[in-house]
């Protein structure tokens, strides 16, 4: 009984979320898949109104089988994703244990550094690594300087794929490295001193205190970063596309899937929004399968089992 | 509470429903009392814009209103100014005429004319589009495909005797499929430049050079030697600059050049023509494998190295450096002269060159034959005034049929006044194109005219002119005139890429792969072979092109003494990874190809030890914290 009136309540607090996803998430969703069976092009919206049944996803994945550009995408999706991932959970972690390790003061300007990458707009941290890797850029003087290379180099055009990947990764790992750093550095903090203390006097090192206390204690952490960054780097595109449009790497091994939306939809020679909307929709779904996947492989459903202790 | 918020509920929706219902109402009907047809256009402009203009005026509209969507070069505005202009002189013969009518036309000018080509397309279904889009004829094949373009066959047709001095070849690019949806508005030619100053320095006499390359007598395996020639005796940085990216028509040349063609007129199919092409990459991968072509020439910056490499002084004497030949375009030719590209060594300022420095660097030919016994060309891409199919749509009672009409009749009468010769001599002049009717090349030949001009005393509204006048002044002199003069015998060899939808796709994958050629990830073969594996994989497109020809084993442009061959090959290989298959050991008689090897191995050498110190230096960071901390 006394749950009851608060169910409008609860509906009216929700309402604002649920129609901001449903406007902002759902309808272009829905929208994209709508799109992804018609035949538009040139942003021609008429076209909307006809169906091609699943012609668009066996361009696609004719696409995928026979243009040697469309394959090294997925090939440079799947290197981008992991590699960042790995830099930006395994590194996020490291830098808050440096973080949590280091004085107050020493560590709040430490952290504060390494949240610089996020704070800079795209375009500005994209200029950078402009600067930074072009061949009469810093990479090049510096190394010409100490006399280690006889001649500029093109990083991210001349060493394929291992040159573009390597700045793909290094540019988003910097952006994303301190989502995981704050994140770890909040439950490292979180865990009782108590804890730590009573290691210390048991003589672990940093490394037992490490895999046996800080490891297992902020393994729901761990969950919430892996599937948060995996999912936002599958999408992510924004510092890729100012890489690439710059020229800093090479067109297609500096292309990710979503970047590869991007430019089908808006950018190439014929504007081909129902292409675009194919690989759109496989994004999606390959997104919600993967994250799902992590959250059963970490296992997601034991850290939302039923509460143990009193309740009291 | 409950039955109050469900009657609450239910008053929102019914107003919900009765507004809806009142707008899909108020759309879908049609305007109550349908004017009259407008006037038919009689082929007599000042008569059919008075026509149109009483009809206007009697149906209550006093001023209609056009926008322009064009782009370019920054000496090109006229594209957009002249339809301005034109609009001006129809108002002057509407209110001699007592017609209480205003024709208003404002637009955008963007630098890059492909960027809004995509910014009319992205427009035209929220109805923000121009009525006018003035830019490359390559561009009406998709837009009349999707309806998006007005056709004015009828029109033109009507018109006949005003059009009867437009240059036939260049007035077929306005057509797709039989109708036409384009008048000419400017065409180009795209020349060889070469540098007098640094043909002087290596004892090259040019006289008669122009009518070699015409006869075909000088191809490019001659254009390789002389670049080659101009590097050995330290008179030129590079041998051979060209443009970046995207813009892909000047190296289209180089498939006709060879005797290739990109379109096959009675399938109405694209060709991708194997032999011209390879010969293409071929010629491109030898001059840049020699150093005589930039490795990472396709992403070079126009204004801060293209340009001033074209323009400037080599590197010894202090300048942005130099090249011997430069396949430009003729409107290259006073953007010289407005645009501060030469970095002059006495005062270490950046400055545009003036007319005369212009005529004494540059010497201009064809582009030449690719080989003895081909032809020598140069390629046009003719830019169009097109009318949307939706001009007008922002005037009174667009919806009603005969208002459209009329407004799709003034619109077409704007276009007709807008190609006047003077506006076309006048845009010729300023931008450095080519006239598109024979009595504006008559205006350029006229010395009154020229002189006239140069005083400014040419019969444009003082608001145009106060746009236009700066560029005039710079451009508006007997040297660029007679350049022009000059130039237009090229027309004759002229060639126009192929009209059809899916060509702008086939010209991105050249594009993709001429870049791939040139920084040597690709041998001329395997780039051959990816344009063809590129083709085939877009179903769209292997359903409308044709493959032609092979690849010709062991051609090579320049043909090499057996002795060198072996030594190169040798050393290509060591140069990059990418480069194993036979095409490689292509690269010529050169001096510079032993010094590369040991620089490659440097290369490579820097980048493992580059790798390591990194590695390092991360690790003795992490370590040094970790210690730290614990």
């Amino acid at each position: 009984m006394r749950i009851r009136p608060r169910l409008p309540a609860s509906a009216l607090f929700l309402s604002l979320a649920l129609f901001l996803v449903l406007v902002f998430y759902i309808v272009p969703l829905l929208l994209t898949l709508w799109a992804s069976f018609t035949p538009i092009r040139d942003w021609d919206l008429h076209a909307l109104r006809s169906y091609v049944g699943a012609e668009n996803y066996r361009r696609l994945f004719h696409l995928i089988r026979f243009d040697p550009d469309v394959s090294t995408v997925v090939k440079t999706t799947i290197v981008f994703v992991s590699g960042t991932l790995a830099v930006n959970v395994i590194g996020g972690f490291l830098l808050a244990l440096a973080a949590f390790l280091l004085e107050e003061r020493v560590s709040l300007g430490f952290r504060l550094l390494w949240l610089l990458p996020r704070m800079t707009p795209v375009a500005v941290f994209g200029l950078l690594w402009y600067y930074f890797f072009y061949p009469q850029g810093t990479l090049n003087a510096i190394l010409e300087k100490l006399g280690l290379m006889s001649h500029p180099v093109n990083w991210g055009q001349d060493y394929l794929p291992w040159g573009p990947w390597g700045i793909i990764i290094f540019v988003n790992g910097l952006v994303g490295v301190s989502y995981g750093m704050i994140i770890f550095y909040s439950a490292f903090k979180s865990i009782p001193l108590e804890i730590y203390r009573a290691a210390l006097v048991d003589g672990a090192s940093l490394k037992d205190l490490v895999l046996h206390i800080m490891l297992p204690l902020t393994r729901w952490h761990l969950i919430f970063v892996t599937v948060w960054q995996l999912l936002s780097l599958l999408t992510t595109y924004a510092h890729l596309f100012v890489l690439v449009e710059w020229g800093v790497v090479e067109k297609w091994h500096g292309m990710t899937w979503a970047l590869y939306v991007f430019e089908t939809a808006f950018s190439q020679s014929v504007s081909d929004q129902a292409l675009a909307s194919a690989a759109a929709a496989i994004l999606v779904a390959v997104g919600v399968g993967l994250g799902l996947l992590t959250l059963r492989l970490m296992g997601f459903e034991r850290e939302l089992g039923a509460v143990r202790g009193d309740l009291g | 509470m409950e039955s109050k918020g469900r009657r609450a509920l239910a008053y929102i929706a019914i107003v919900l429903v009765a507004v809806s219902a009142a707008l899909s109402l108020s759309w879908s009907m049609p305007v109550k009392a349908q004017a009259a047809n407008p006037p038919a256009l009689t082929g007599n402009l000042e008569k059919d814009v008075v026509a149109i203009g009483k009809w206007l005026e009697s149906h209550g509209v006093t001023t209609v209103k056009y926008t322009v969507m064009t782009g370019g070069d920054p000496n090109s505005v006229m594209r957009l100014y002249g339809l301005v202009e034109a609009a001006e002189d129809l108002n002057d013969i509407l209110a001699k005429n007592g017609v209480n009518v205003k024709i208003v036309v404002t637009g955008e000018y963007n630098p890059n004319p492909g960027a809004e080509y995509k910014n009319f397309v992205s427009k035209y279904a929220l109805g923000q589009n121009g009525d006018f889009f003035v830019n490359s004829y390559v561009y009406i094949a998709p837009l009349a495909e999707e309806g998006r373009l007005l056709n004015i066959t009828k029109w033109v047709e009507v018109y006949k005797s005003y059009f009867s001095d437009f240059y036939p070849a260049i007035m077929k690019a306005g057509w797709y499929k039989g109708q036409q949806y384009g008048i000419p508005q400017d065409t180009e030619a795209r020349p060889l430049y070469i540098r007098k100053d640094v043909a002087a320095c290596m004892g090259w006499n040019l006289d008669d050079l122009a009518k070699k390359v015409e006869e075909g007598k000088f191809t490019w395996a001659d254009v390789f030697k002389k670049a080659m020639e101009a590097k050995e005796k330290g008179c030129a940085d590079w041998g051979l600059i060209h443009r970046k990216g995207s813009a892909h028509p000047d190296l289209i040349q180089f498939i006709y050049a060879f005797g290739g063609k990109l379109y096959d007129e009675k399938t109405g199919k694209l060709v991708v023509d194997e032999t011209a092409i390879y010969k293409w990459f071929e010629t491109e991968y030898e001059f840049a494998r020699a150093g005589l072509l930039p490795k990472d020439m396709m992403s070079w910056d126009w204004a801060t190295q293209i340009h001033p490499t074209v323009v400037g002084e080599s590197k010894a004497k202090g300048g942005t450096g130099n090249t011997l030949f430069f396949i430009g375009g003729v409107w290259h030719w006073t953007e010289w002269q407005t645009k501060a590209y030469y970095l002059d060594p006495k005062t270490h300022q950046k400055r545009p060159l003036t007319a005369k420095e212009v005529e004494e660097k540059f010497y201009y030919t064809l582009f030449p034959a690719g080989e003895p016994g081909d032809k020598p060309v140069t390629l046009s891409q003719p830019f169009m005034w097109m009318i949307a199919a939706n001009a007008g749509k922002s005037n009174p009672h667009y919806n009603d049929p005969a208002f459209r009409k009329a407004y799709q009749e003034l619109a077409f009468l704007i276009v007709v006044k807008a190609s006047d010769p003077l506006i076309n001599a006048l845009h010729s002049v300023m931008s450095s194109h080519l006239p598109v009717r024979e009595k504006a090349a008559a205006l350029l030949k006229d010395p009154n005219w020229v002189a006239k001009l140069q005083k400014l005393q040419i019969p444009v509204h003082p608001d145009v002119l106060a746009k236009i006048k700066p560029i005039i002044q710079k451009t508006a002199n007997q040297i660029n005139i007679q350049f022009l003069a000059n130039v237009t015998y090229m027309l004759n060899y002229t060639h126009l890429t192929p009209s059809h939808p899916y060509y702008p796709k086939l010209a991105g994958i050249f594009a993709d792969a001429i870049d791939k050629v040139i920084r040597g990830e690709m041998t001329p073969a395997q780039a051959v072979n990816y344009v063809v594996e590129k083709v085939k994989a877009d179903p769209d497109l292997s359903k409308s092109t044709e493959i032609v020809g092979s690849i010709p084993t062991g051609w090579k442009l320049v043909k090499t003494p057996a002795t060198t061959t072996t030594t190169t090959k040798t050393t290509t290989t060591h140069t990059t990874a990418t480069s194993t298959t036979s095409g490689t050991a292509t690269t010529t008689t050169t001096p510079t190809s032993p010094t590369a090897t040991p620089k490659a191995g440097g290369k490579s050498r820097a980048v493992v030890i580059a790798i390591i110190v990194i590695v390092i230096i991360i690790i003795i960071a992490a370590a040094y914290y970790m210690a730290r901390g614990g």
